[in-house]
């Protein structure tokens, strides 16, 4: 059955839209907005306002592959973007206009581009939509993701999430990540209504929201507990609030603990899963029961998923419905699907002798800065190509900071944190620099990576922000 | 004046932009640098700056620059003057 069969089936479903108060339901929104009938790309640059909520259920519903990019990606990598895969449709609230693209009214208050060449695809039939391995670095390498593969995911999640058919869901969490791509489809095949805004935790005018509309469920990386925790959210009850989940990472103990007690005080679930994009999201959870006792676990696999651990490696990998077909880094790679439901995670983990499962590293050169995956190595392009060439070494130290190292005693520290917060917005004070006098390499002339951190041990670190 | 350039200071050095640009008017998420990440920071950055521990509660109420001044009033810090 196709995802948008699923949402269409939820009839009492509704969308309310916070800016005005307004709701839409799931019927208005059938078919509401004028779009050729093709195969082709479209490119959503989605903000979780409703407008984008709208343009994805009606893409949804058409020949079309959904590419979901954040709207706040720098301009110029939207560009880039677009140069190589030339979009038939662009969704971008952000732009008044888009060059080699006419401005189309598909319904009263949705404006979208369309290419002004009609763009000659070849895309593989299972090819539903495409997310970024990445949300800031504007990688142009995508997942590349089936209808199946998504609705397995909803499935799968559904068995274990408690929604409810009267849940109102607000979308705090950006629809371009897997996660709360997750948290958009299974609520909108279960729930009673979506909550769509783009105001976050840390503004009065959430709060005002969560509870005006008695919201039901709320979701976040580990470093939106912190926030939460900040704000005195865990001091007091929210009488709407049944639910929690949490993804991205495991919670500090002290977080772990308070979140205990304010469950178990005023009597509210809470769900730490493990996911990642390549499995169009879920593939473990964590039942509240063990969160103390089996602290730092991963869980157990989602229903119809199964691990395994390599012999050699330690890595972990998952088999599964929802493991998805490919990468994409260019148009090219539209054309093929592989089909498969082997997922090696890049994650090196351990499994107790109740069956539950606890990661203990990382294959992957990649860090999650507040929440957000980074390759590392596309970091260390953009910095290097920023920079005319130079030698630059990116790590990251426990997923809190990432450590620039370089060997130019002349290069200013506020010239990296520069380029990295105007292209990737990534915060000056996450950011490390350290100049060393000569990059350690292995034997065969590769970056030795280890002996890279090692310095970042030994040596004083620069902390100024 | 000179206490008034401080708080200038601590806000611009929390965001990683120019003094200059921190005024009045500017509100959480109008630009890039105000996000959430940053709006700990300078929370961060104020209470040590001051010698002030900042409430749970109040952390949601600084969504300006002018409101972060009448905060810090409440604090009895003389740099919101």
């Amino acid at each position: 059955m196709l995802l948008y069969e699923l949402i269409q089936k939820n009839k009492d479903l509704f969308f309310i839209d916070a800016q005005t108060g307004h709701a839409k339901s799931i019927n208005t929104m059938h078919q509401s907005l004028h779009i050729d009938s093709t195969q082709g790309l479209v490119f959503i640059y989605n903000d979780n306002l409703i407008g984008s909520v709208e343009v994805l259920l009606n893409f949804l519903n058409s020949k079309f592959t959904v590419v979901l990019l954040s709207a706040q990606l720098h301009l110029s990598f939207k560009q880039n973007l677009e140069a190589l895969y030339t979009p038939y449709y662009i969704y971008d609230p952000a732009r008044t206009a888009v060059e080699g693209y006419k401005g189309t009214q598909a319904s009263a208050s949705v404006k979208l581009f369309k290419r002004k060449e009609t763009p000659v695809y070849l895309i593989h039939s299972n090819i539903k939509m495409l997310l970024s391995t990445s949300g800031t670095t504007g990688s142009p390498k995508f997942v590349k993701l089936s209808n199946e593969n998504l609705v397995q995911n909803a499935y799968s999640i559904l068995d274990y999430m408690p929604i409810k058919s009267d849940d109102v869901v607000p979308l705090n969490v950006p629809i371009v990540f897997v996660y709360g791509l997750s948290i958009f489809t299974t609520n909108c095949m279960a729930a009673g209504a979506i909550l769509c805004t783009n105001n976050d935790i840390l503004q009065p005018a959430f709060w005002t929201d969560f509870s005006k509309y008695n919201c039901s469920t709320i979701g976040g990386v580990p470093y939106v507990y912190e926030m939460l925790h900040r704000i005195g959210f865990f001091k007091k009850d929210h009488p709407s609030l049944r639910y929690m989940t949490q993804t991205g990472g495991i919670l500090n103990q002290a977080l772990r603990t308070d979140i205990m007690r304010y469950i178990s005080t005023y009597n509210k679930q809470f769900f730490a899963q493990y996911g990642q994009t390549e499995a169009a999201g879920r593939m473990a959870f964590l039942p509240q029961q063990h969160l103390i006792e089996k602290a730092a676990s991963i869980g157990k696999p989602i229903k119809n998923g199964r691990f395994e651990i390599d012999d050699d490696t330690n890595e972990l990998i998952y088999f599964g419905p929802n493991v998805f077909g490919g990468y994409a880094t260019g148009p090219g790679d539209l054309s093929t699907w592989q089909q498969t439901n082997k997922l090696y995670t890049g994650d090196v983990a351990r499994v107790d002798a109740d069956g539950y499962y606890y990661i203990t590293g990382r294959i992957k050169r990649i860090i999650k800065l507040f929440g957000t995956r980074l390759n590392l190595d596309e970091v260390e392009l953009i910095l290097k190509n920023s920079l005319g060439g130079q030698t630059i070494v990116c790590t990251g130290i426990n997923d809190k900071h990432l450590l620039v190292s370089h060997v130019n005693e002349q290069l200013e520290e506020s010239a990296i944190k520069q380029i990295l917060k105007e292209k990737l917005q990534i915060h000056t004070s996450a950011v490390q620099v350290k100049y060393i006098p000569s990059m350690p390499l292995t034997p065969n002339g590769k970056i030795d990576y280890p002996a890279v951190m090692g310095f970042a041990q030994v040596l004083p670190l620069s902390r100024s922000c | 004046m000179n206490l008034n350039q401080n708080l200038q200071e601590v806000i611009a050095k929390a965001f990683g932009i120019a003094p200059n640009d921190v005024t009045d008017e500017l509100e959480y998420q109008s630009i890039p640098e105000w996000d959430s990440v940053s709006h700990l920071v300078l929370v961060t950055e104020l209470e040590a700056a001051y010698g002030i521990t900042i409430d749970m509660e109040d952390v949601l109420t600084m969504g300006s620059v002018a409101k972060v001044r009448e905060l810090l009033k409440k604090y009895n810090v003389e740099a919101a003057a």
